[in-house]
């Protein structure tokens, strides 16, 4: 079944992510694929953190050719509307209708502070372009020679405050045309179950985002991006712990265990040990 | 106004390094209100510029320099003017390029134009306005997101606000927020939620 009809049905959904490499060897990132096989769809980041990297479009190739469904991150930073319509019609063609859209991390504090950001189109009318697309015609309003079928996912973030300012932008991405949610990582499921359950009454499948925190120094560079906000008890525990990664395994098993009991699935940001996917999804099932 | 910036003293030496004598041009509109272009702007550039070997024929502020009826009336028939080898501009780059047009002189722009500014007080402007020829301002409140949002996002802020500051500097307000808060005062979520801005007719040549 793919995953677009899987959003249809009572499963609960999980779904990884996994950055392109910097540089054109593409074996660790094959190796850390070959820990997801079983999962419902693998993310393929679009430069995130406004970092270069291989593009996502083929990383996502890649993985179809290895039998794991791709979601193709698109974001609206590097691309012009121009770029962006062609971007989801070249993906179509190579056989990859996951794309979940995104505004883009801004390049201000990251390795290409001082690049020229497009934003030609923000989230809403990207999403609405991968709609218009679907029926045949583009921006400018031309028809297609061949029509596109997507299935198409955006992001919210829980723990943004006002977070209605967030429960808004929800509803305003599902009246777009967006048919899956995944969120900002969040590391207490009940602190945010208000915040699903109150978005749930639109009946879009929300997978809320998971981080495996492999390390206190991890933790530190995690507590410093944007709308990452680790809880005290959280920061003791890997601070005390031993062995910090067997305990982030454990954090992140028991979070997923939570979710399991209210949410629609989950999507883990394992960061480079992807390894431990498996290991994390069979802690949470006990 | 347009708020202007001084190039660092270096740079400017670097760009006076092929000519001999030079006439100081000076804006009396937005970047002498800005302190780029007033009188003592102009007289410390005369001194750096005489200290380091250039001869200076004289200066004049233009009312308004991107005004190039102005430019035509008070320059072209001044002698020092016309004699010098270029002319130093204290002004914006419209200023600039209006003084060329109307004399065809060799121009060295010696400040940078950074936005269109509201003043809070001296030397403290916000970048409200974009000048984006395409006003969202009655959709929005009245705040611009375009301009005040990092992301230029029309329809709704991104995830990365974090207690109403811009994921970009902690020190910015988070135009969304702004915008929302509005919005809930007035009554208007709902139709924030219903209000779809479409992709923007860019018309930048």
């Amino acid at each position: 079944m793919k995953f677009k009809e899987k959003l249809k049905s009572d499963k609960f959904l999980i779904t990884a992510e996994l950055f392109p490499p910097k540089g054109t060897d593409i074996s660790p990132f094959l190796q850390r694929a070959s820990a997801l096989k079983n999962l419902d769809a693998v993310n393929v980041t679009d430069n995130q953190r406004a970092s270069m990297r291989v593009g996502s479009l083929a990383m996502s190739r890649l993985l179809l050719e290895m039998g794991i469904e791709p979601i193709m991150q698109l974001a609206a930073r590097d691309k012009n509307r121009i770029a962006l319509q062609s971007e989801l019609l070249s993906a179509n063609v190579l056989g990859i209708e996951n794309v979940l859209v995104i505004s883009g991390d801004h390049p201000n504090a990251g390795e290409y502070a001082g690049t020229k950001t497009v934003y030609d189109l923000d989230t809403v009318q990207l999403i609405k372009t991968a709609r218009l697309l679907e029926t045949g015609v583009d921006l400018a309003g031309k028809k297609l020679l061949g029509v596109p079928k997507f299935c198409v996912g955006a992001v919210v973030n829980p723990s943004a405050q006002p977070n209605d300012l967030q429960a808004l932008m929800f509803a305003k991405k599902v009246a777009a045309g967006a048919e899956f949610f995944q969120t900002q990582t969040i590391f207490d499921a009940y602190e945010f179950k208000a915040f699903f359950d109150k978005i749930k009454e639109l009946k879009v499948k929300v997978l809320p985002g998971v981080t495996l925190i492999k390390s206190v120094k991890f933790m530190q560079f995690l507590q410093k991006l944007p709308g990452v906000n680790i809880p005290q008890k959280i920061q003791d525990r890997i601070n005390s712990a031993s062995d910090p990664l067997a305990e982030g395994i454990k954090i992140c098993s028991e979070t997923i265990k939570e979710l399991r009991s209210f949410a629609d699935g989950v999507h883990i940001m394992a960061i480079g040990m992807e390894e431990y996917i498996p290991e994390i999804i069979r802690q949470s099932e006990k | 106004m347009i708020i202007t910036s001084k190039k660092p003293l270096d740079e400017i030496l670097k760009s006076v390094s092929g000519v001999n004598t030079l006439f100081i041009v000076s804006c009396g509109s937005c970047a002498a209100k800005c302190g780029t272009g007033d009188q003592k702007a102009v007289a410390e550039l005369k001194e750096f510029l005489e200290q380091n070997g250039k001869t200076v024929l004289g200066n004049t502020e233009l009312e308004s320099a991107c005004d190039m009826r102005l430019a035509k009336k008070d320059l072209l028939k001044n002698e020092s003017f016309q004699k010098a080898d270029a002319i130093v501009m204290l002004s914006c780059g419209a200023g600039s390029q209006s003084v060329e047009k109307v004399s065809g002189k060799i121009i060295i722009s010696v400040l940078n134009s950074e936005y269109v500014g509201s003043t809070e007080r001296i030397g403290i402007y916000k970048k409200f306005c974009g000048i984006c020829g395409e006003c969202v301002l009655i959709e929005t409140e009245g705040i611009c997101p375009r301009t005040r949002c990092a992301k230029s996002l029309v329809n709704g802020p991104c995830g990365g606000f974090v207690n109403g500051k811009c994921e970009t500097d902690q020190t910015k307000d988070c135009a969304w927020v702004l915008i929302y808060e509005k919005l809930k005062k007035n009554g208007k979520t709902e139709k924030f939620l219903k209000q779809y801005i479409q992709p923007k007719q860019n018309k930048d040549y």
